[in-house]
């Protein structure tokens, strides 16, 4: 996918495990972990707005869009 | 009642196909035997069957005349047809074990309506086989009917090709849900 998500830089920066960014934003280790991996195919604006509350932060901080990765096929 | 789930529709639904295979796989290997029976004793019976088809043929004339040969070829013709409906049971049986479980929007049960769909058309284009078959070799029996095209039998074809496009396109949503975080 050509968007990535720069989780794990983000929870180094602020010290934070992900276990207690599960804790404080309320979603589960396993949905992190597949943020995280890049795995997730979509976000919901909820969660966004947990992620950039409890990591001081703004979406684009999270968030980055890479022209030379592939597009994610629609089809399963 | 439920459609989906234990307990429901389905699972009925599901019990009956259970049985209805078991009985395919019956007869398959019954017309299998008895083919193979026919072939083997031919030297000892080599003589022409008279069957007596009154019930069967009301307007024909009921009585025929059919050698071992080619009463075991109808038997083996038979034998296929009965071959691919268990593969549509087979497969219509496993798509209702995923409805009694409540979660049928599975990727597997995109292959298994398409295999439906395709056996169905072998089942379509084998009957017409069938049909030849016997109006050659019986056809006092089979009088001049011929091939007979039933626009309902492909009708439904389709429809099983389309409600597989569908489970896939389900089958997406339902990834798409479980991958949105």
């Amino acid at each position: 996918m050509a968007i990535r998500l720069h989780l794990d830089r983000m929870l180094l920066a602020r010290r934070m495990s992900l276990t207690e960014l599960s804790d404080r934003v309320g979603i589960g280790v396993a949905d992190l972990t597949l943020l995280k991996g890049g795995q997730a195919r979509a976000i919901r604006f909820t969660t966004l707005d947990a992620l950039c509350r409890e990591l001081d932060c703004q979406p684009g901080d999270l968030m980055q869009f890479d022209a030379g990765e592939p597009e994610t096929p629609a089809e399963l | 009642m439920r459609a989906l789930g234990p307990g429901s529709v389905s699972s009925f639904l599901k019990i009956v196909l259970e049985v209805v295979h078991a009985a395919l796989w019956v007869a398959l290997g019954l017309l299998l035997i008895g083919g193979m029976a026919l072939l083997v004793f031919q030297p000892f019976v080599g003589q022409l069957y008279e069957l007596d088809l009154h019930d069967l043929t009301r307007s024909h004339p009921a009585n025929i005349s059919i050698s071992p040969m080619m009463l075991a070829l109808c038997m083996f013709g038979f034998a296929i047809y009965v071959a691919v409906l268990v593969v549509v049971f087979n497969r219509l049986r496993r798509i209702f074990e995923t409805l009694t479980l409540g979660d049928p929007f599975l990727p597997h049960n995109v292959g298994r309506l398409r295999v439906i769909g395709l056996a169905l058309i072998a089942l379509q284009l084998w009957s017409y086989v069938l049909s030849t078959f016997l109006h050659w070799a019986a056809p006092s029996v089979h009088g001049d009917k011929g091939i007979s095209v039933n626009p309902t039998a492909w009708f439904a074809i389709l429809v099983v090709f389309v409600l597989a496009e569908v489970f896939r396109e389900g089958a997406r949503l339902r990834q798409d849900a479980e991958l949105t975080i």
